[in-house]
């Protein structure tokens, strides 16, 4: 299975602030969003493995993620290859098929193209796993709170991640009890078998859990959840110069990219 | 308050009705307890259905040919969460889209954003159930403007990839007693009234899923045509299978939750 978490190491990126991530990560996706050249996006691909190698993080992570949308990326690459309307030719590999609206030539353009959309699959995939793997679950919640995210949505997100182990564990108990039963097999039975498996999994999981629900609810009421609204924290987190300065990076790299895209570069013509 | 004397022997003229003065103030827009809900569902049910969508994402259930993505139980989950927390699904799924993009990021071809598909499927089937059925009708019409304002939309029969199911939507928003008979069912109805309007349900939250992943693939990737029309007899099959277990799903856990007589949405937003 394949998951981020965060991994404990001493690099620059993981004593950034949670925010100056959170920024860098935003500005790195508009700019992977307003480009559509095979160039831009390859500066910005390597931009985000340089992060990844200065971050000492695994890039056996990387190329199992790779592994897993290559499909979709050869999918993405074919269709702009082959149907792509460039005006360059390159490649004559048949006659005109009017059918699937496909002109016989591979163009310049759609190769291009078919690169970008690519690297742009690839930097989105890659980019949020790099805030997620160098950024303490706690910081992260910080960072929300700071930037004004209402703090229900943080408690959320905790009580949420916190309550998952316990959810888990009943859906395990819950499959061996319906596997006893002989409902069906989850792993390895017919399409058939696994979708009734599935139901019969989500329903008693899901009243189960309901009922839960009701004593979470209690805890949260008795300890007056709400009641103030001037909340103290156990960590704080404040913006040192490097912050300061890779902000201010971020924000200068964004309006240039939005100024070569208003002059039109950064895009296949 | 005056009260006729029963000694009297001709009858008291008949006095105006008295206006009591209301003994508690009435409460406060926002108070501790307020905050402790979302949409009027406490927010303890939101954490729980949170955690229950991470946990079904990390469970396949179709696998998605040409890719090695798989279709995870959570696209179940997105599906029938409007008819059980109502608009707080929206809340409920986006925490448990971002946690589990994180966790178990299976078919996150959006990146970041991947947890939007799921908010808005839970966001506008909830808005339904809950009859605030003009500002879920407004957000499906800015989804299908959406599909429509890209140029890649106006390709030979591209119009037919988001028709079958957000018809069927946009039909069980809009037309009231279609709206007001499917509430009635969630709420009371038992047999096959309750298992066709859970369908209905079911088929806003995903095609509004599929509709706004659809949305985002062509922005974000501009697939084409040669793409779209071939698969799209798949995605009509898949979206049908997800369809009908929904129902069995949705409907199990909605009679299971009336009988146990645990707080949902048809409580809070009674037909």
């Amino acid at each position: 299975m394949l998951g981020a978490a965060f991994i404990t190491e001493k690099s620059f990126l993981h004593r950034l602030d949670a925010r100056t991530k959170l920024a860098a990560m935003l500005v790195i996706l508009v700019l992977v969003m307003i480009f559509s050249h095979p160039l831009y996006l390859f500066v910005l691909f390597a931009v985000v493995l340089l992060a990844w190698q200065w971050a000492r993080l695994p890039f056996d992570f990387l190329k199992a993620f790779a592994r897993y949308f290559s499909g979709i990326a050869v999918i993405i690459f074919a269709i702009q290859v082959f149907f792509y309307p460039g005006t360059t030719p390159w490649l004559r590999i048949s006659g005109p098929v009017a059918f699937i609206g496909f002109s016989g030539v591979l163009t310049l353009e759609g190769v291009l193209f078919g690169l970008a959309m690519v690297l742009r699959l690839v930097v989105i995939m890659a980019v949020a796993p790099l805030l997620i793997m160098t950024t303490p679950l706690s910081e992260l919640m910080l960072a929300l709170v700071k930037i004004k995210v209402p703090y229900r949505f943080a408690f959320l997100l905790t009580t949420a991640m916190s309550l998952l182990p316990a959810i888990q564990n009943r859906a395990s108990l819950i499959q061996q009890a319906q596997l006893c039963r002989g409902v069906g097999d989850f792993e390895s039975g017919s399409l058939l078998v696994r979708l009734r498996a599935s139901a019969s999994l989500l329903v008693p999981l899901i009243l189960g859990a309901f009922r839960d629900s009701q004593i979470l609810d209690v805890a949260i009421s008795s300890r007056a959840f709400g009641a103030s609204n001037q909340r103290s924290y156990l960590l704080d987190s404040q913006l040192h110069r490097p912050d300061a300065v890779l902000l201010a990076g971020s924000v200068f790299v964004l309006l240039a990219g939005i100024l070569l895209r208003v002059l039109n570069l950064g895009i296949v013509s | 308050m005056t009260q006729s004397d029963p000694a009297s022997a001709s009858p008291a003229p008949p006095q105006p009705a008295p206006v009591l003065e209301p003994s508690v103030p009435p409460p406060a827009r926002r108070n501790w307890q307020t905050r402790g809900r979302i949409f009027g569902l406490p927010i303890s049910i939101i954490a729980i259905w949170a955690a229950l969508f991470v946990a079904a994402s990390a469970v396949p259930a179709l696998p998605v040919p040409g890719m090695s993505g798989m279709i995870t139980l959570n696209a179940i989950m997105t599906a029938i969460s409007g008819i059980i927390l109502g608009p707080a699904a929206g809340i409920a799924n986006m925490i448990g889209g971002i946690i589990g993009m994180i966790i178990f990021p299976y078919g996150s071809f959006f990146g970041p954003l991947s947890f939007l598909t799921v908010t808005l499927g839970g966001f506008i089937s909830g808005l339904a159930f809950a009859n605030r059925w003009k500002l879920a009708a407004l957000l499906e019409v800015a989804l299908i403007l959406a599909w429509f304002v890209n140029p890649r939309a106006w390709q030979p029969w591209m119009w037919i990839v988001p028709l079958p199911y957000t018809l069927v939507t946009l039909l069980a928003i809009v037309v009231p007693p279609l709206r007001n008979w499917m509430r009635r069912q969630v709420s009371h109805g038992t047999g096959v009234g309750l298992w066709v309007s859970v369908a209905l349900l079911a088929c806003i939250g995903h095609s509004v899923e599929y509709l706004t992943a659809n949305v985002m693939t062509n922005y974000m990737f501009n697939l084409t045509w040669q793409y779209w029309v071939p698969t799209w007899p798949y995605w009509v099959g898949v979206d049908t299978v997800t369809i009908a277990l929904s129902t069995i799903v949705g409907v199990g856990v909605l009679v299971g939750l009336r009988r146990a007589r645990l707080t949902q949405a048809a409580d809070i937003y009674p037909a």
